[in-house]
């Protein structure tokens, strides 16, 4: 069945994260002079304020920063009701936001802050593919 | 960095709101547009104040600011359109404050007009940013299925449960007592049954046991969608003095922001309030412990909580116990949102002119007009802090104001 939810449309400065992610690799921005991986993708370091960027591979890996459960939604995830909001503290550093995988929208309470999560990909169209994490251990 | 001693350097003079607001078409039978909850408010506080639309040399506005001057045929000298969410009227009054301060201007006006109600569901909030580009930010957030506000906050609540052991329950504290302000407030939204079915008092267990909007807030812990305008005019003191109006002090103001989009918020359950707050208790040569009372931007319980952390008023972590304690409730020692809050008032979509309203009300000692308050609501506050958020958690402006007879 096609994607039926939003695909985002891409940006100027952030192709080599969406050709990566057509390769099911997660590319994240990092600063040659502080060293600093941020996300999202800046066209300048907001730690340093250097412009001395390029991209990595990242790990794929990470933590759930925080979650919430979404029970009220429109369009394809009308459908998903509910599904499972949540920030993800990348093990490079910063944080990214994502609908989590492997998780029950109707027990929050199972739900871990600190659980470890592992980045996948789903097609949003030809050119797009999304990242999505998911839950693969306890906190 | 030396900081010029704005204090005092400029008052409110009148606030006035639209003719009708809440649920405007309901009671009305016609949709308002924005411009006319404006332009219905401006003539109000103009009439109110006996300051003539002709007089006002500055507009501050989110967004608004050339069309308000064109439809009223003026010519001001100090255009201001900052929109940055329900807080931009903090922060209209903090730019007042200065231009008055620098000799720019006498007599500001900030106005605000939002049909959230007439127009819901067009996608409303805080300005738009025009044209077709997307923002990284936007990029690389849209595909997650976050639907407004509400799908957003939550986010900061299940952090705020695991870094302080706080409960849903704890919350729910906020919201009933903000609802009992709303009994005394008879343009409150939530006044009674007659205003809407959800209207009336509220228990906790209500609270924890309301539709689930996004968990963990339930419906008790969300703002409303309402109609509302509002305007006030802040003037120099020699006027402020002349006038027959009560002038209430603007005696600090600070503003800042801590991010844009959620992805960039740092803590989830801090605030740039910390920092605005700051910088308008210097500028007041106040504290914490010297605000008798607070209006604080209660989009969500944990918004308010949170922001009470912000303001110095509670320690992390125990916002709450402001309103558990009754600390924050009618007769309490820090009354919080006597108008009853965006929960239960009113809530546009930026709620910022609704708390410079009712501060301005309260302190100017008109709370209890019989139209927008009844016997019990006023207080005998002197001191007051007002504290606007912003998009999601993310811009903050507070204003320390006092009123004339502290």
């Amino acid at each position: 069945m096609a994607y039926n939810k939003p695909v985002p449309p891409q940006g100027q400065h952030t192709k080599p994260f969406w050709d990566g992610a057509k390769d099911g690799k997660l590319m994240l921005p990092k600063c040659n002079d502080c060293g600093a991986v941020h996300w999202y993708p800046r066209l300048i370091c907001p730690y340093c304020h250097s412009t001395n960027l390029r991209w990595i591979e990242g790990s794929g890996l990470g933590r759930i920063h925080t979650f919430a459960v979404q029970h009220r939604a429109f369009g394809g995830w009308a459908e998903d009701v509910p599904y499972v909001t949540a920030y993800i503290d990348l093990d490079e550093g910063d944080r990214m936001m994502t609908v989590l995988r492997g998780v029950d929208g109707n027990k929050p309470e199972d739900i871990k802050i600190g659980a470890r999560v592992k980045v996948e990909f789903e097609q949003g169209n030809d050119d797009t593919y999304i990242p999505f994490w998911r839950v693969t251990e306890e906190a | 960095m030396a900081s010029p001693n704005l204090s005092n350097a400029a008052a409110i003079v009148g606030a006035a709101e639209a003719d009708v607001i809440g649920y405007r078409e309901e009671l009305t039978g016609h949709k308002a547009t924005s411009l006319q909850l404006h332009i219905e408010a401006i003539n109000n506080v103009s009439q109110y104040t006996g300051i003539p639309i002709s007089d006002i040399q500055g507009v501050f506005s989110a967004g608004w600011t050339g069309e308000l001057a064109e439809h009223l045929g003026i010519h001001p000298r100090y255009l201001d359109t900052t929109s940055v969410g329900g807080c931009s009227f903090q922060i209209h009054v903090h730019h007042a404050l200065a231009a008055i301060h620098a000799g720019i201007i006498d007599i500001a006006l900030v106005s605000h007009g939002e049909a959230g109600w007439s127009y819901r569901g067009g996608g409303g909030g805080g300005g738009g940013r025009g044209g077709a580009q997307i923002s990284p930010g936007a990029e690389m957030t849209m595909a997650y299925g976050t639907f407004g506000a509400p799908s957003q906050y939550a986010h900061a609540m299940v952090r705020h449960f695991h870094d302080y052991g706080t409960t849903l329950e704890d919350f729910a504290h906020i919201a009933v007592v903000t609802r009992d302000w709303a009994q005394l407030n008879p343009r409150a939204v939530m006044y009674g049954k007659a205003q809407s079915p959800f209207g009336g008092p509220i228990t906790v267990q209500d609270v924890v046991d309301a539709r689930i909007i996004a968990w963990p807030l339930t419906l008790y812990n969300c703002c409303l969608v309402t109609d509302h305008g509002g305007a006030v005019i802040v003037a120099r003191p020699e006027i402020a003095r002349d006038l027959a109006t009560n002038p209430v002090w603007i005696t600090g103001a600070g503003e800042s922001i801590g991010h844009q989009n959620m992805v960039e918020m740092e803590d989830f359950t801090a605030t740039s309030a910390s920092r605005s707050s700051a910088t308008a208790y210097e500028m007041a040569g106040l504290g914490a412990d010297d605000m008798e009372m607070a209006m604080i931007y209660d989009s969500f319980t944990i918004t308010a909580a949170i922001t009470a952390e912000m303001l110095g008023l509670a320690p992390r972590g125990k916002g709450y116990t402001l309103w558990k304690n009754g600390d924050a409730a009618q007769g309490g020692r820090l009354p919080i949102n006597t108008s009853g809050g965006g929960l239960s008032f009113n809530h546009s979509g930026m709620y910022g002119m609704q708390l410079l309203v009712e501060a301005y009300r309260q302190l100017s000692r008109t709370a209890e007009d019989g139209v927008n308050g009844i016997e019990g609501k006023q207080t005998n506050a002197t001191t007051c802090i007002v504290n606007g958020t912003g998009g999601t958690l993310s811009t903050t402006g507070t204003l320390v104001l006092t009123s004339d007879d502290r």
